[in-house]
């Protein structure tokens, strides 16, 4: 019976700090090093003593893993790795690794310069962090050491969330941070295989919620701004660069060109070229939609949107802006709520949480007299409001994911565990129900007799008890070319032709003239007749099957003509 | 707005005409305009390109949406998806509702939601992120429950379903998050398919009222399960509905029609109506008592499968008021789930559902006579509208519940597991 312990350090009671720490097969993994955003003092960071106690951090524990960049997930790491001191590996995914040190050093500039803490880690602390981080792509088995291995699942969520895989030998765990398992317009949904762990650690917060329905809220949205929009008010929306800004974006454009508006919609420069950059570098994160659309044309190349100007702000009429940063603590869409605040004719819709000590966070508390720089008071007429589109999953998306990886255990991480005795029978009553007998599970072998007995052994071993050696199957094809040149420089010819178009694979041009796409392999060679004819010997596994038959047909219809 | 056909709902009802116009292919996206048949009574919405299937192409991320936004009418409106359609709607004061599954080839869950507390509260108090309902208590149950009845004052819930003829009792609990059954209630009844109604009389010692047919009709203490009331005769009418009304009296509706209201410190003697309502022709009916007509005393409404609705007087219900044909199609496809409910907050207005996938809201003092077409004041079109299946599968409102405090407010479910909440606005100058 394996034992694997979980010992919450942040999210087992309390949810705002997850960080989890689990020992599985003798190694130790913390999974997230989330802050406390209602917090000031050191109530804020995880309790690390328990894990110092065992000596240094970056002897005991043999990994740290982040799921995604949320505060409440990585707002620690920078305190954990550079104040509480380790040194050891942090794996993340791509696109946390590119957005999680921004986030972290704009949080730590309200603490330091708008709360004026003195505890709290510096910007080269975030840089020496991140110095740290080891970063992996999805679905990789990543070797932590010869025996804990790691890989990533897609969670949905935000731009780079990832459920983790850890396993040590024939144990395993999953950890899923924040996930959900509906799509939405930027993201797909979470996804894991068969992979039977011991144990699955799933958030389950919003277990007990069931949401109104997202066209409902996007109705809402939507007439809050029609409605300040055609009484002549401007409407800002404060918001972080990626994500839900450019679902809103979508929506909005759409509402404008059915209901043929023509208040004038603005996002903030800045934003547009970093959305745009991080969209770009990730795009394998988003969903199938926004593939295809960003291939078709840029994501911003809207008809109503527009890029902003300062002096736009000051303009009569109405408007809406979209402008950084999310939480109204500083820079433009803070320059701009105070130049709007005074009429009541204005809006401002909050699409997210605020961290205590944001002016985002005073107002949507309620509070309508505001202490600006230089004690001036701000008084604030404009309307408030609050639109969450945060993607969770419920208790049917739980369900899901279970349904999915088949975990042995089930381990819910939430708040009140009385609260959870419903959805812990819910599982209980759906998964357990099949005696694993029925459970048909997939074997592939072969039977072998030995010593006047039977036994089922994989392939590779009856092989080698056999003596014979694997055969692969490869497929070649024969690709005519009229090109008159020497089978080098069709072979770059056919390198830099693929290369363009297959963009999805890995094309490279080997020192001895051979093209390779993934596994398949084409080699350019003299017509023994004609000169001026090329022959391509393309060739393939039998595992390959669809991509060089692609390829075939793809290299039939001849190379763009090379430029003279 | 540029483009719009005026088109008059069709006699047969609104919802009927309105679902064929959708359906249609080649509409094209612009503006159309329906204008209820009543004329300035009547509500009015524009649907806006986009929605319903047919009708244009679904542009990306708005589709219902747009009409939903557009329709006017509406206070407020919320969506929601149960993991299971119910057919049950009962409160537990005023923020909390009870729903359940009905399928009968697994366990259903039963499930004790609070509201939204954006629903709760008066408008601009602050800001109230909080749109969503949360699963308070939870439940499994073997079989699929057809009512669910709440003991006030009390954590015990009855059930009523098949098979089997018995009631269940339940309990919520207090320091976690389960409901658990604890005991049962016999219900002598040799019919496999038939369920019994059940009602509760509320007091120190509640007593649940319940019956599959007049002659079983029957009042049992809950806790010692000892009979103390039975109508005594062998009347073998379905019963439809039971309706507590105080104390002593109940109300009840067999399906053919005919109603009565009892009192339980008499032997059987129930002041009754004669026949159901002229001028239809059976059917199946339910009836509610509330409601306060042209007289000072209390009503009952009596729907029928056909589409009629009876007004009687509580008084005297060998006579009724008023009768009229509704704006459905007809005859319903699933009279198990009529249901007819008075406004506990406003003055002569009533609610059916189990035609379609409308709820319609009526208010009696506009009727006059016998038999005559009525317009509704609001029709909850919500559930069609927002089917993702198709038409071909449209979904039927389950049943129905107008919210205790909020005057407007209802819920209502359907087949297709949504719950909706919404707030209605009344176009004439007062209610």
């Amino acid at each position: 019976m394996p034992e694997i312990r979980v010992t919450p350090l942040g999210a087992g009671q309390d949810v705002g700090r997850s960080c989890i720490l689990v020992s599985i097969g003798g190694k130790n993994v913390m999974l997230d090093c989330g802050m406390h955003m209602g917090f000031n003092d050191d109530r804020r960071f995880p309790d690390f003593s328990y894990i110092t106690r065992n000596g240094r951090l970056t002897d005991f524990l043999d990994c740290v893993i982040i799921s995604h960049f949320h505060l409440d997930h990585c707002g620690a790491l920078p305190y954990f790795s550079e104040m509480v001191g380790y040194d050891g590996p942090i794996y993340m995914t791509h696109p946390t690794q590119a957005i999680c040190p921004i986030l972290l050093e704009d949080y730590r500039k309200i603490a330091v310069d708008k709360k004026g803490e003195a505890n709290f880690f510096t910007s080269q602390m975030i840089k020496d962090c991140m110095k740290k981080v080891v970063a992996v792509h999805l679905h990789q088995t990543v070797q932590v050491d010869d025996e804990l291995e790691i890989k990533a699942y897609y969670a949905g969520h935000v731009l780079g969330a990832a459920m983790f895989q850890i396993k040590v030998g024939s144990e395993s765990v999953v950890y899923t941070g924040d996930y959900n398992m509906t799509p939405d317009r930027h993201l797909g949904a979470a996804w894991i295989d068969k992979c039977r762990p011991n144990l699955l650690i799933t958030e389950s917060t919003y277990a007990t919620t069931i949401r109104d329905s997202k066209r409902c809220r996007e109705r809402d949205f939507l007439k809050k701004v029609h409605e300040t929009v055609e009484r002549g008010g401007k409407v800002l929306i404060p918001v972080f660069a990626l994500g839900r800004a450019q679902e809103l974006c979508i929506l909005l454009e759409t509402f404008w060109e059915r209901v043929n508006l023509k208040a004038p919609i603005y996002f903030s420069t800045g934003l547009t070229e970093k959305a745009n950059h991080y969209y770009k570098l990730f795009i394998t994160w988003t969903n199938q939609k926004i593939r295809k659309t960003f291939v078709q044309r840029n994501m911003f190349e809207f008809k109503h949107i527009k890029a902003f100007d300062r002096a736009f702000a000051d303009n009569p009429g109405p408007m809406v802006v979209f402008a950084t940063p999310g939480m109204l603590h500083a820079g433009q869409s803070l320059q701009i709520f105070r130049k709007w605040a005074g009429n009541e004719k204005n809006m401002v819709i909050m699409p997210g949480y605020c961290v205590q000590g944001t002016v985002g966070h005073k107002i949507l508390s309620g509070q309508r007299k505001l202490e600006m720089e230089g004690r001036q008071v701000l008084e604030v007429k404009m309307q408030v409001e609050y639109m969450s589109f945060s993607a969770h999953a419920d208790a049917k998306g739980i369900m899901q994911l279970v349904g999915q990886a088949e975990p042995e255990s089930v381990l819910l991480v939430h708040g009140e565990a009385k609260k959870m005795e419903f959805l812990k029978q819910k599982i209980e009553q759906e998964f357990r129900l099949l005696p694993s007998a029925k459970k048909p599970r997939l074997l592939h072998g072969t039977l072998i007799m030995k010593d006047s007995s039977f036994q089922l052994v994989s392939s590779e071993q009856a092989l080698k008890e056999l003596g014979l050696a694997e055969h692969q199957l490869r497929f070649t094809c024969r690709v005519h070319l009229h090109d008159s040149r020497k089978e080098q420089e069709t072979a770059a010819r056919v390198y830099s032709h693929l290369k363009s178009v297959l963009k999805d694979h890995c094309v490279q041009h080997l020192p001895d003239g051979s093209v390779t796409v993934e596994s398949i392999l084409i080699q350019a060679a003299a017509h023994s007749e004609d000169p001026g004819t090329k022959v391509l010997l393309v060739s393939w596994t039998y595992q390959d099957e669809e991509l060089g038959s692609y390829l075939t047909s793809l290299l039939k219809k001849g190379l763009p003509q090379a430029p003279s | 707005g540029t483009g719009s056909d005026s088109c008059h709902g069709a006699r047969g009802g609104l919802a009927g005409g309105v679902v064929a116009l959708v359906n249609s292919v080649g509409l094209g996206p612009g503006l159309r305009a329906w204008a209820g048949a009543g004329g300035a009574r009547g509500e009015s919405w524009r649907a806006w390109g986009g929605a319903g299937r047919g009708a244009g192409p679904r542009l990306p991320g708005l589709g219902h949406g747009a009409f939903l936004w557009a329709q006017v009418g509406y206070q407020d409106f919320h969506a929601f998806d149960l993991s299971e359609a119910t057919r049950v709607l009962e409160w537990i004061g005023d923020k909390g509702v009870f729903v359940a599954g009905y399928e009968s080839r697994k366990k259903n869950e039963i499930l004790h939601l609070t509201l939204p507390f954006r629903l709760s509260v008066k408008e601009n108090q602050g800001l109230f992120p909080e749109r969503d309902f949360k699963v308070r208590h939870g439940g499994f149950s073997d079989r699929p429950v057809f009512d669910l009845k709440h003991v006030p004052d009390t954590r015990l819930l009855v059930t009523s379903g098949l098979p089997g003829c018995y009631l269940q009792v339940w309990q919520v609990a207090e320091d976690s998050d389960v409901i658990q059954a604890v005991s049962t209630i016999a219900v002598h009844e040799k019919e496999g398919h038939l369920w019994p109604r059940v009602a509760i009389f509320s007091s120190v010692a509640p007593g649940i009222l319940h019956g599959v047919r007049l002659s079983s009709l029957k009042v049992v203490d809950l806790e010692s399960q000892k009979t103390m009331y039975t109508s005594g005769v062998s009347d073998s009418d379905e019963l439809s509905s039971l309706q507590v009304l105080d104390a002593h009296t109940f109300a009840f509706c067999c399906t053919s029609g005919r109603l009565g209201l009892v009192d339980t410190r008499q032997k059987w003697a129930p002041s009754e109506n004669l026949s159901p309502c002229p001028g239809s022709g059976g059917g199946r009916w339910c009836a509610e008592v509330g409601g306060r007509g042209r007289g000072p005393g209390p009503h009952i409404a009596s729907l029928g499968s056909d589409g009629h609705l009876c007004l009687l007087d509580c008084r005297d219900l060998s006579h009724p008021e008023s009768s009229v044909q509704c704006a459905v199609s007809t005859p319903s496809p699933a009279p198990e789930l009529l249901r007819v409910t008075w406004a506990p907050g406003l003055d002569n207005c009533l609610a059916i559902s189990g035609f379609d996938g409308t709820v319609q809201v009526y208010d009696v003092m506009s009727w006059d006579g016998m038999g005559g077409q009525a317009e509704p004041l609001f029709t909850h079109r919500g559930h069609v509208f927002l089917d993702g299946n198709g038409i071909d599968t449209a979904p039927l409102v389950t049943t129905h519940t107008w919210h205790p405090q909020k005057p407007r407010t209802l819920l209502s479910a359907a087949s297709d597991a949504s719950l909706h909440v919404w707030d209605w606005v009344d176009l004439r100058a007062s209610c």
